[in-house]
């Protein structure tokens, strides 16, 4: 790839500024600095053009289906942030949430009576395969993991994305409004994940989370250890893989220099060569910066422990613990070191880091000041209920001893999701100045009945349970099922127009 | 109802060699009184209801008005209005035949080597810890279906209560599998050919044999031969023929299913249709030939182009048009313990709450043949009573029976559980 020559400031100006870490702000400032004319006190050597690494090649195109001014009244509302609000209403105007309380007015919104509903945020999974590993399930499609290196940071999800999956739609009417697309767990280090806007589009570029940070996916365990130990390739031991990491965060931290180096030296008016760009390393050395977020497939409370040292090694945080099944032994430890675990309610058995499972994991990682808890799916199929896992969280842990309600679960598959991949300032919870991304329930949500009803992203409404009309179809199962037979084909061939009005394809996404 | 357990019996006593019968439990008696239960059969919801169960069975299900004033067993339960209902019925899993999935010594559930006559219940294991976890879901019994080999016939089936004791299994041997459909390799029309081939085959042999015998009866001093005894592989060829045992079919595409539907009629076979995410294409034709149908409530997604139809309302039609259908959670042995859940999926899609119970419970016990599935007199005393609706996730398993032996519903989860929430200020290898 040939190098990128954009100005970094410019780039960097489209990064939200909670992501930019003092040393890019202060190379944001000497670039602007250097634009304002500082080059006349330089030395004499005339400075190449600075080369800059583009950091968003891919951007978001996308944009918010059409919306109005909607008022909903009469709701028990949990607002993600620990709150119940009964016979409460919500407004959403211009893609925010307006205002969350009791009878509450707006004259210009369309007011819609949801006496007996319930209104959640909209779900977040940190973690899916959806478009990477989508349906149908054919070896056409399997594009979810780049398993030919231990190291494989430069591969990135979005690039594998096949926004045609059905299982979004599926998602959709489960009431998921973002996603994490990550890779799969067979690599040391699988590659960036992408965070996705839960709408149809005929482009990955039209679902893109336009601010959301890159995660990384890392892996833990008998993966990495599995796939590479039978080609005799490192890692074949769980020390393979520690060792296998920290190789890669040497040559990273070694790769940071050299562009903190040259960005410096550059800053001072000399006429340094920058280094040579290299894929693999730009990935890690994002998370060095403060950039990138770890998401971490990792079991075992001993891995983890493990994994939470490597990153104080080499001075990054460790992010996200994903598949976190033992995540109850080190709640503690996970709290103080301010990692998120992920973590499914009660998948386990199918590989021995998973033997330890417990229904009541999520439930014991919460109930630590300052934790994290996040309840995922890595699954095309419990994707579609996560309120449904997060129920069984809660009322297996109120059956032991906690005392969990609605409003505390559902931070679980929203909030925390939302803090976990770094977009808590836009989604998660329902407070006023946020994007208002809405599920309405036909019921409580941690029923084995609950239906989402309707659900709004950016204040439009993307889904609803009964009006075809907000029901998305795939591409792929248009036309799969036309009759083969026409009633009165002769009267329509003659009744039919002359000239039909021709479709122009349309150049933004559409709910058809 | 007393016929089909006899004919049961008869046909364990025929056909499983080394069938383990049920041990003559020394259960108590045991009246469970003031429940809402839910008999699955023509009484329907009893409320206020006592059910009484001795050596191991139900032998009596009073409605309100029929309690007697006084009952003289060995212990009195009351059951506070909760619901009573069968025990679930599981299905369509390795439960026995796998501890963990990824680790190959643990799993006996396949064998490239395997072919009709593979019986997989010799390797089950009653102590694996997945069973005491399947219990908290209402689970009572189950049938096994090993994946058994490549070849088109792909083994059998047979079940097993979750008592966790060595005399767990109930029948063995009891269906025969076939895997038909889409493959990466080779073509369905094969499967299909094959399938059909060997039914035509045995049906020959089979007539050579009873032709054979019969000229043979005739035959007089030297002309009289020893028969010749079949195969093993015959034999269950023969008892698919009889209608003796069920022949349990994965395939999920309409034609695949139309062609079973052909073979169950030239051949009377005792179809059973697994997987069947198309089914809805052909409903009617289903309906008609009165086949059972095993499948997932929950996966409505195109995994396959012979799965373009998969709905979350699928059971519900099925059933609509008139169907029976069995509700499994399809490859899951970790998880069995969401059947209800998956069950409760269906409802909220359609399926009425009785119709969903009995596919978790009668529909599989009368298709296989199982003197459990409804509270009936007679019937093994496989009760689960539950705190509230058996479907909701809020609710749990208070108290379970397996014939009239009171289960434990405690599992290595609640010991993992209770070690890492002890207060303890030695290491947690200390809490025990």
């Amino acid at each position: 790839m040939s190098k990128k020559t954009l100005p970094r400031n410019l780039v960097m100006s489209k990064l939200t500024h909670k992501f930019i870490n003092k040393k890019s702000a202060f190379t944001l400032f000497a670039t602007s600095m250097l634009s304002l004319g500082l080059t006349a006190c330089l030395p004499n050597e005339k400075q190449d053009t600075k080369i800059v690494i583009n950091k968003n090649p891919y951007p978001s195109t996308y944009q918010a289906l059409p919306a109005q001014s909607t008022l909903l009244t009469n709701a028990t509302i949990l607002t993600g942030t620990g709150e119940r609000l009964d016979d409460a209403d919500i407004l959403l105007v211009n893609g925010k949430v307006m205002q969350v309380g009791n009878n509450l007015s707006a004259e210009q919104a369309k007011v819609i009576d949801m006496a007996g509903k319930w209104i959640t945020p909209g779900i977040i999974d940190v973690h899916s395969h959806l478009g990477v590993y989508p349906n149908p399930q054919v070896e056409s499609h399997s594009d979810g993991n780049e398993m030919t290196s231990p190291n494989t940071s430069e591969v990135w999800a979005e690039h594998s994305v096949w926004p045609q999956d059905p299982a979004f739609e599926a998602a959709r009417a489960g009431g998921v409004t973002t996603l994490q697309i990550l890779p799969g767990s067979a690599n040391l280090f699988g590659g960036r994940g992408v965070t996705l806007r839960n709408v149809p589009s005929h482009t990955m570029q039209g679902m893109k989370f336009a601010d959301a940070p890159y995660g990384l996916k890392m892996a833990c365990g008998e993966n990495p250890k599995r796939v590479y130990g039978s080609r005799k390739v490192l890692p074949s031991t769980r020390m393979g893989n520690v060792a296998g990491y920290r190789t890669a965060w040497l040559a990273a931290t070694e790769y940071k220099r050299e562009w903190d180096k040259y960005d410096s030296d550059y800053s001072a008016g000399k006429n340094p060569q920058a280094p040579t760009r290299d894929l693999e390393l730009d990935t890690l050395m994002g998370v060095l910066d403060g950039e990138i977020l770890i998401h971490n497939h990792c079991y075992k409370a001993e891995e983890m422990a493990v994994m939470i040292d490597l990153s104080n090694e080499f001075n990054y945080h460790s992010g996200t613990f994903h598949h976190a099944i033992e995540a109850y032994k080190i709640a503690d430890l996970l709290a103080a070191n301010g990692n998120c675990a992920a973590m499914w309610p009660d998948w386990w058995g199918f590989k021995m880091e998973a033997f330890d499972m417990v229904e009541e994991n999520a439930a014991i990682v919460d109930a630590v000041k300052n934790s994290c808890a996040v309840v995922h799916s890595d699954s095309s199929t419990t994707i579609q209920r996560l309120n449904q896992e997060a129920a069984k969280v809660m009322y297996r842990a109120n059956e032991n001893g906690f005392a969990l309600k609605e409003e505390d679960a559902i931070k679980w598959i929203t909030a925390n999701a939302a803090k976990s991949l770094g977009i808590n300032d836009e989604v998660g919870s329902l407070v006023a100045g946020k994007n208002a991304d809405v599920v309405v329930w036909n019921m409580n949500p941690f029923s084995v009945y609950a239906q989402a009803e309707q659900v709004f992203i950016d204040g439009a409404k993307v889904y609803d349970r009964f009006d075809d009309k907000y029901q998305a179809k795939s591409d792929f199962l248009l036309g799969q099922n036309l009759s083969n037979h026409v009633k009165n084909q002769a009267t329509e061939a003659v009744t039919a127009p002359v000239s039909k009005p021709v479709n122009k394809p349309s150049t933004t996404s559409s709910t058809k | 109802m007393k016929n089909t357990y006899l004919l049961t019996s008869l046909r364990c006593a025929l056909f499983g060699a080394f069938a383990v019968t049920t041990s003559q439990v020394q259960a108590e008696s045991i009246a469970i009184t003031n429940a809402t239960v839910y008999t699955v059969a023509e009484q329907g919801i009893l409320s206020q209801a006592t059910v009484v169960i001795d050596d191991g069975k139900i032998i009596a299900v009073y409605s309100k008005d029929e309690v007697p004033e006084s009952l003289s067993t060995d212990t009195l339960i009351d059951a506070k209005g909760r619901i009573l209902t069968p025990g679930f019925i599981a299905s369509q899993n390795l439960l026995g035949l796998v501890e963990v999935g990824a680790v190959s010594a643990t799993r006996d559930g396949s064998d490239k080597k395997a072919d009709l006559t593979f019986d997989a219940s010799l390797a089950f294991n009653p102590k694996s810890s997945l069973i005491a976890y399947a219990r908290k879901g209402g689970v009572t019994s189950n049938l096994v279906m090993p994946h058994g080999g490549d070849k088109v016939f792909t083994g059998q089936s047979f079940v097993v209560n979750l008592s966790g004791e060595f005399d767990s299994v109930i029948a063995q041997k009891n269906a025969v599998m076939v895997s038909l459909g889409s493959s990466r390799k080779g073509s369905r029309a094969l499967k299909l050919q094959t399938l059909a081939n060997d039914l035509e085959d045995a049906q020959k042999s089979l007539a050579k044999a009873e032709k054979a015998a019969a000229k043979n009866k005739k035959a007089k001093g030297k002309d009289k031969k020893e028969a010749k005894e079949p195969s093993r592989s015959q034999k269950v060829m023969y008892a698919l023929l009889a209608g003796e045992k069920p022949l349990l079919a994965y395939a999920d595409r309409a034609t695949d299913i139309l062609a079973l539907l052909k073979l169950k009629q030239q051949y009377n076979l005792d179809l059973v249709l697994v997987g069947a995410s198309d089914a809805v294409l052909v409903s009617d034709e289903i309906a008609k030939a009165n086949v059972t149908v095993m499948m997932s409530a929950i996966d409505n997604l195109p995994s396959s182009f012979d799965s373009l139809h998969n709905s979350l309302a699928n059971v519900a039609k099925l059933t609509k048009a008139g169907v029976k259908v069995i509700i499994s959670n399809s490859g899951e042995s970790h998880n069995i313990n969401q059947l209800r859940f998956d069950a409760g999926v269906a409802i909220a899609n359609g399926l009425a709450e009785t119709t969903a119970l009995a596919a978790i419970t009668a529909n599989v016990a009368d298709t296989f043949k199982l003197n459990s599935g409804r509270i009936v007199v007679g019937k093994n005393a496989d009760l689960v009573l539950w705190s509230s609706d058996p479907f909701e996730i809020s609710t749990k398993v208070d108290a379970m029976w397996i014939n009239g032996n009171a289960m434990s519903l405690r599992s290595r989860q609640d010991a993992l559980r209770e070690r890492y929430t002890a207060d303890t200020d030695m290491p947690r290898a200390y809490t025990k």
